[in-house]
């Protein structure tokens, strides 16, 4: 079927990671994932972040192989792995797995974990078990090889998880939430050891989360999931920017909405009323959706990032509340135009019940 | 987590798991219908009109509905207190509650006669004995203490799994006391686990044959269970063949109007866990300074442990010490000559027969076990084969037996084979529940990432599956095996001239001959079960 269409061949010369058309996959008969769309490119680090339940640990088992597809097709590196009708066992998949509860197997030592997939692949023991303590080295826990997983911490195995991976050798890494049970410093030390680990290996990757900070701080694009589909793809300043919606807004980051009405343009800038008060700022969007025609005017709803406004200016709004939050502050408002965040760098400069007034740097029309 | 390991390709194999189950059940089942039923209903009518046979079946029925509530009772009380309240010496309390389970319920029997019998140890003593051991009273006793045992097993695993020390804080935290949390946490979460330890101990009960044959049939009480053993004596006698069929089609109708509806309740509810619960302790440390009251529950748990269990025992290793009945139990009688005469060759016959049977029962049940185990968790037809393993487990042991002897006694009667036939149709849900069990303890994600490493099916079954699960298939066969090794009520019935097993020779000589002997062989019996047993309970708790 490959050799029969020329799109398909014409891809094969710089085939993609992954690419998957169409792909539905269900549970007991309900559609756990329906209509999914992705391509991942090699070496591209593809999040897919959404709220637990939303699917994301679902497309990755369909990729790696764990479960099979009830219609659209998977390709891997060109190769077509899936479709309703055919379905190659994960052995037979270019790809490794990182598990999120590490899935470490009681009865094996770090170092033979590790040695695991190379033995898989017919390297003899002795040669496995040095490319393994190589791998374990180069994690920073070369200490733990001969300990079984009862004996390690949650952030060690989580490591001998991601050596297992490594060793694998696949063009294609799937993450499944490595971080959710690891606390603060560790979850950095991890998600730094994963970029490592992607710059060594050169492997492209996709990474299921519902954590927006680590998404934005570790994707090359991030794919925003939602029961089941991606409802928007884009770089991580491209979905923080610009979400397509008001939840892909609160998914990308702390985000506040705004009632204003759209009084003109002046160059640049737009003229806006915020609760009686007119203002100019840049307002992205005033093309509307994609397809509706002509700059919009009259009432519309303003996303309003925490560091797109300031304290003092024009605007009203009185203090509710202050967050210090050592690096920076969050002072949320009461404004007649709605609830507004504002986040500033450095300590808290104004008290609950005060009425600094405040100025709109940008907004974005939902 | 099966469907990951295995490939399609599988129905032969659920083929030979169904044909097998249904030689091994379903043909005994059909011909004790056919034969309870052949003689046309005017014949099962006179059966059940005969007072003495309606006689058998009230006394299996209340007898085993007192002994189910009493050691439910008894039982969840015991779990609570050794697993909640932080006693002193919980670990010698919980082997203490466990002991019972070494001893075949014939051997605790045949120790209260002779701790509380007439001229038993504390009539001898103290002059003292409980009235109306022989009879209803007495088999009420000792199976209860014979079924609390099972019953802290059931209710003690659910508090460990199902009630997370958690909740238990939440509700002090919420301002309930230690009772008032028992009251309206605890026991509402034990719930399911309280009815399958009812519905367990009231099957236990119902299926019990050594100790009504030992207690009640010298004083003329009858159960179904030694009704049946009397009628097989005569066997010979057709009518006593078709009464012996509607008697254990009867017994089969009694277990199955219990488990029936348990199960339809049990099977309904959500399999509700609230938790995680490695590593939290359990006890309550705010309870903690009531040192006092908690020894007192100690010692009055030791105390029933001692009359219940150790008592009884120690009278039976008593009586196999001393030279002849009449006398005293104390030093200068004491003999070794006993054990002299019960190692005969009687004795030494049935301990090869038991061994040989236990042996190849536990191969065969966990081979079958594992097979279904794999089928029931992958695919259709699974749960059937399943649910009729069960029914295996769940038939009285003497309907299964009398069963089997209809399906193949023309060929196979008074051979080892006709009861490996049977314990192996009675043990066979015991293997697949355990290797079932262990099974859904290993996480998907295990054999996900062997799979995602490079391994096929076979590898991961052979690098990762097999090593994690063989504790337990050890721990499995030798629960198997012990099971067999120490059975009575279905060897009793199908045992020939040439096939008696270990338990039927003790029984045989506790009916018949003399109590110094008896003792000393169930003395043997018990010492060679705990051989088995205590390496398979430490075994056991190393796992955990």
């Amino acid at each position: 079927m490959t050799a029969l269409d020329p799109a398909a061949g014409a891809m094969a010369a710089g085939a993609l990671a992954v690419d998957a058309r169409g792909v539905a996959v269900a549970y007991d008969r309900a559609l756990v994932v329906d209509g999914l769309d992705l391509a991942v490119a090699p070496g591209e680090m593809v999040v897919l972040l959404g709220p637990s339940g939303s699917g994301k640990t679902t497309i990755l088992a369909a990729i790696a192989g764990f479960v099979p597809i009830r219609a659209g097709a998977i390709r891997i590196g060109g190769q077509v792995v899936a479709t309703a009708a055919h379905h190659e066992p994960p052995e037979r998949r270019d790809v490794a797995v990182v598990f999120q509860g590490s899935a470490l197997w009681p009865h094996l030592s770090a170092l033979d974990t590790v040695a695991y997939p190379l033995r898989r692949r017919g390297v003899s023991t002795a040669d496995a078990r040095r490319e393994a303590r190589a791998i374990l080295e180069r994690f920073g826990i070369g200490a733990v090889a001969d300990r079984r997983p009862a004996e390690m911490s949650g952030g060690e195995g989580q490591r001998v998880g991601l050596g297992r991976a490594v060793a694998r050798g696949a063009a294609l890494h799937l993450f499944d939430e490595p971080t959710a049970h690891l606390d603060g410093p560790l979850r950095d030390r991890l998600l730094a050891e994963i970029a490592a680990s992607r710059q060594a290996t050169g492997a492209a990757g996709i990474y299921a989360t519902h954590d927006t900070a680590e998404a934005l701080a570790i994707a090359d694009r991030v794919a925003l999931v939602r029961a089941g589909r991606i409802v928007q793809m884009g770089s991580p300043l491209e979905v923080y920017d610009a979400p397509v919606d008001a939840w892909a807004a609160r998914l990308t980051g702390p985000a506040s909405e705004l009632e204003g009405d759209v009084v003109g343009a002046a160059g640049q800038l737009t003229e806006i009323d915020l609760g009686g008060v007119r203002v100019r700022a840049i307002i992205d969007g005033m093309a509307g959706p994609v397809g509706s025609a002509g700059p919009i005017a009259g009432p519309v709803r303003l996303l309003v990032r925490p560091d797109w406004a300031n304290l003092g200016g024009p605007l009203p709004g009185r203090v509710m509340a202050v967050r210090f939050r050592g690096s920076h502050t969050d002072t949320d408002l009461a404004t007649p135009a709605g609830e507004l965040i504002i986040r500033r760098p450095g300590p808290p400069t104004v008290g609950v019940g005060a009425e600094p007034g405040w100025t709109l740097g940008r907004g974005r029309i939902l | 987590m099966l469907r990951t390991i295995a490939g399609t390709g599988d129905g032969r194999l659920r083929l030979l798991a169904a044909g097998l189950l249904v030689g091994l059940i379903g043909i005994p089942l059909a011909r004790l219908v056919g034969v309870a039923v052949g003689g046309g209903v005017a014949s099962v009518e006179s059966t059940l009109t005969d007072p003495a046979i309606v006689g058998a079946i009230w006394n299996t029925a209340w007898t085993a509905a007192v002994v189910a509530v009493l050691a439910v009772a008894a039982g969840t009380a015991a779990a609570v207190a050794t697993e909640r309240a932080g006693l002193p010496a919980r670990g010698w309390l919980r082997a203490g509650i466990l002991l019972p389970l070494l001893c075949p319920p014939f051997v605790t029997a045949f120790g209260w006669t002779r701790a509380y019998g007439p001229r038993g140890l504390s009539d001898r003593l103290l002059g003292i004995e409980i009235p109306g051991l022989f009879g209803p009273g007495g088999i009420v006793l000792v199976l209860t203490a014979s079924a609390v045992p099972l019953v802290w097993l059931i209710v003690g695993s659910a508090l460990a799994s199902r009630v997370e020390p958690d909740a238990e804080r939440a509700a002090r935290a919420a301002g309930a006391g230690p009772w008032t949390a028992l009251r309206t946490v605890t026991l509402p979460l034990l719930r399911p686990a309280i009815l399958s330890a009812l519905v367990v101990s009231f099957v236990f009960a119902v299926n019990a044959f050594g100790v009504p044959a030992i207690l009640g049939t010298p004083v003329g009480f009858a159960t179904i269970t030694t009704r049946l053993y009397q009628d097989l004596a005569r066997s010979a006698d057709p009518a006593a063949f078709a009464e012996a069929g509607v008697l254990a089609a009867t017994l089969v109708v009694l277990a199955i109007a219990v488990i029936g509806p348990a199960d339809a309740w049990l099977t309904g509810r959500p399999a509700a866990r609230t938790g995680e619960t490695a590593g939290a302790p359990r006890a309550f440390s705010a309870d903690r300074p009531d040192a006092g009251g908690r020894r007192v529950v100690a010692m009055a748990l030791g105390a029933v442990i001692a009359l219940v269990t150790i008592i009884p025992l120690g009278a039976v290793v008593l009586t196999a010490l001393t030279r002849a009945v009449g006398l005293a139990p104390v030093p200068a009688n004491w003999t070794l000559a006993n054990f002299g005469e019960a190692i005969n060759d009687r004795f030494l016959d049935g301990l090869a027969h038991s061994v040989e049977l236990a042996v190849a029962a536990a191969t065969i049940v966990l081979i079958l076990g594992a097979t279904l185990a794999a089928l029931g968790r992958n695919g259709r037809g699974g749960g059937a084969i399943r649910t009729a393993a069960t029914l295996g487990f769940a038939l009285p042991g003497s309907a299964l037996a009398i069963a089997v002897l209809l399906a193949y006694g023309g060929f196979l009667r008074d051979t080892l084979a006709i009861i490996l036939v049977a314990y192996v149709a009675k043990f066979w849900a015991l293997g697949q529940r355990q290797v079932a069990g262990s099974l859904d303890r290993l996480p998907d994600d295990a054999v996900r990432a062997a799979r995602a490493s490079g391994a096929g099916p076979w590898t991961a079954i052979q690098t990762v599956v097999a090593p994690l699960l063989r504790p337990t298939l050890a721990a499995a066969w030798l629960v198997v095996f012990l099971f067999a090794f120490h059975e009575l009520t279905m060897s009793s019935l199908l045992y020939g001239p040439g096939s008696r097993t270990l338990s039927v020779v003790v029984l045989n000589a506790q009916q018949l001959g003399d109590p110094t002997v008896s003792a000393a062989l169930a003395v043997l019996l018990v010492g060679m079960i705990g051989a088995v047993a205590v390496p398979l309970a430490l075994l056991g708790r190393r796992r955990t």
